[in-house]
């Protein structure tokens, strides 16, 4: 099979380690390292709106980058890890052991979750070119990560990551499928973000104000 | 000026180098090991002492055990040193018994030695040899997934199953070595392998403790030139799959294109090399992280899984 050049290859070596930092959100109990592993995914994608920038020439996303880059990389982490820093003390370290599934289970289920995300965008036929098919299809299979990751999690950080590296695939998506998208349409989904987060900051700050935990296990028993 | 070695003498070659090379390749890991414990460690070529010394010593079968018992070790490091015929330790191009077998040839003769070791260990009777070698089995069967699409990766990126043709393909051009499919088969190969040669999640390589000893339990009640060719045969695997990485998936540059003297003795020293450095990148890593509970190994197997699995995906949409 032939290789499918530098550039692609850069691209989609970028788009795999996005999913695999997905996974390993999945796999890591800690929030604080969760958070952590968002900011580098977030890293990531500027570097792959970067490269595209640079080899297709469209200057504008570079300033996309830059944005996204203080948004995503230092501000959305530092209002998270001040969020539960604070209501639940530094001695916490989030909540280890909120898993539906053991560890080795939940990734086994989320790689079938990422195979059936991977091979539905796939089948698409969507070609572009801007960036190539194989990240597209990645950042399908990101978006089944991300809602396997709020499922087999209870707990309202771990949602809230999981909701956010979301909105990651879909920037993984909108940069593959169009990247020469006029700059006021991607900041304008980058703010759609920061809606997000201050949703989230009140639901957790309400969530453990009333539950005095970040387990979301024990909202089961309230149902209609 | 220098002359042409001829072909069979080329291969004969090959099989040396794994031979003679492995216990200083294992010689170089411990001093690296010792030195970032802060011990001062063994000399570089203790193995060598160590196996020529075991040799010396006298060689005791437990009484009610077989034949097996003994023709065992002998087996196992046949089937080692024949390995190195079939992947590409010194040469670009293959020799003529290299086509002999694929990659799954030699996974299958890796598992030939270890499943004979194993039951050796259960011919012996000794209720700790017998845990450590159904304890290798169970794990090198969670392994085994892992290898597979491994070797899937390589299959759909090169069309054949040979290991001389992907290292032609990954030397061809820069595109191959950063494709993603290349990358992840190469990490989780790299897993395996640190997992396989007894480093990381669970294992001690060197301990004598019983709850780290698993490979090494294996040949607890063998002693004398047999003991010494199951340790010989230990190293020689670890040689070998140190090459397999390094000729195949990360670096199969300075091996010898031609059949020139001086060529192939710098394939020898390139190989010994970079055995060298894998070997030190696995005692660094091996060091500075903290071994994991027994049951913990499933969840380091599952990462390598999903590297492989990721490779095989990415490759389907022609873009891996």
């Amino acid at each position: 099979m032939s290789s499918p050049g530098v550039y692609e290859g850069t691209a989609n070596a970028v788009a795999a380690l996005m999913l695999l930092i997905e996974f390993g959100m999945l796999r890591q109990a800690l929030v604080r390292d969760q958070v952590r592993l968002y900011a580098a995914q977030s890293a990531l994608i500027s570097v792959l709106a970067v490269v595209i920038a640079a080899v297709r020439d469209l200057p504008e996303l570079y300033a996309l980058a830059a944005l996204s880059a203080a948004l995503k990389v230092i501000g959305v982490p530092l209002v998270l890890r001040r969020l539960l820093g604070r209501p639940i003390g530094e001695d916490t370290p989030g909540v280890p052991g909120s898993y539906t599934l053991g560890p080795a289970s939940a990734v086994l289920a989320s790689i079938g979750l990422a195979a059936f995300g991977f091979f539905c965008f796939g089948n698409l036929g969507i070609r572009s070119a801007e960036a190539p098919t194989t990240a597209l299809a990645i950042a399908g299979a990101m978006v089944f990560v991300a809602f396997g990751l709020m499922i087999v999690r209870r707990d309202v950080a771990s949602q809230a990551i999981g909701f956010f590296s979301l909105e990651n695939a879909i920037s993984l998506a909108a940069l593959v499928v169009a990247a020469g998208l006029p700059l006021i349409l991607e900041t304008a989904f980058l703010f759609d973000l920061l809606l997000a987060v201050v949703v989230f900051a009140m639901l957790i700050r309400a969530h453990h104000a009333r539950a005095e935990s970040l387990s979301t296990a024990d909202l089961t028993r309230l149902r209609g | 000026m220098s002359a042409a070695v001829p072909i069979p003498v080329i291969q004969l070659l090959q099989v040396l180098t794994v031979a003679l090379g492995a216990p200083g390749v294992m010689g170089v890991i411990a001093t690296v090991e010792a030195r970032l414990q802060g011990r001062r460690g063994p000399r570089l070529l203790q193995p060598y002492y160590d196996l020529a010394k075991l040799c010396r010593k006298e060689a005791l079968a437990p009484s009610g055990a077989s034949w097996f018992f003994l023709a065992a070790p002998l087996v196992a490091v046949t089937a080692y040193l024949t390995i190195p015929l079939l992947i590409p330790v010194l040469t670009t191009y293959g020799l003529p018994l290299g086509y002999m077998g694929d990659i799954l040839g030699g996974g299958f003769l890796l598992s030939l030695a270890s499943f004979v070791v194993a039951t050796a260990a259960l011919a012996t009777g000794s209720p700790y040899a017998q845990l450590g070698s159904s304890r290798a089995k169970t794990f090198s069967a969670i392994a085994e997934p892992v290898v597979l699409f491994v070797v899937f990766t390589v299959a759909l990126l090169t069309g054949t199953d040979l290991p001389y043709a992907l290292a032609a393909t990954v030397r061809s051009s820069a595109g191959q070595v950063i494709r993603p499919a290349h990358l992840l088969a190469s990490a989780a190969l790299f897993m395996v392998i640190l997992h396989e040669t007894g480093r990381i999640p669970v294992e001690t390589h060197t301990g004598t403790n019983e709850f780290g000893m698993i490979e090494e339990a294996r040949s607890f009640e063998h002693s004398g030139p047999y003991f010494a060719l199951l340790k010989w045969g230990s190293m020689l695997k670890q040689l070998i799959l140190f090459t397999i990485l390094a000729n195949v998936f990360l670096a199969p540059w300075g091996l010898a294109s031609t059949q020139r003297l001086g060529a192939v003795l710098l394939a020898i020293v390139a190989l010994l090399a970079k055995a060298a450095a894998i070997g030190v990148a696995v005692a660094v890593i091996d060091n500075s992280f903290a071994k994991l509970r027994l049951f913990k190994i499933t969840e380091y197997v599952s990462a390598a899984f999903l590297l492989a699995v990721t490779g095989v995906f990415t490759l389907y949409l022609g873009g891996g």
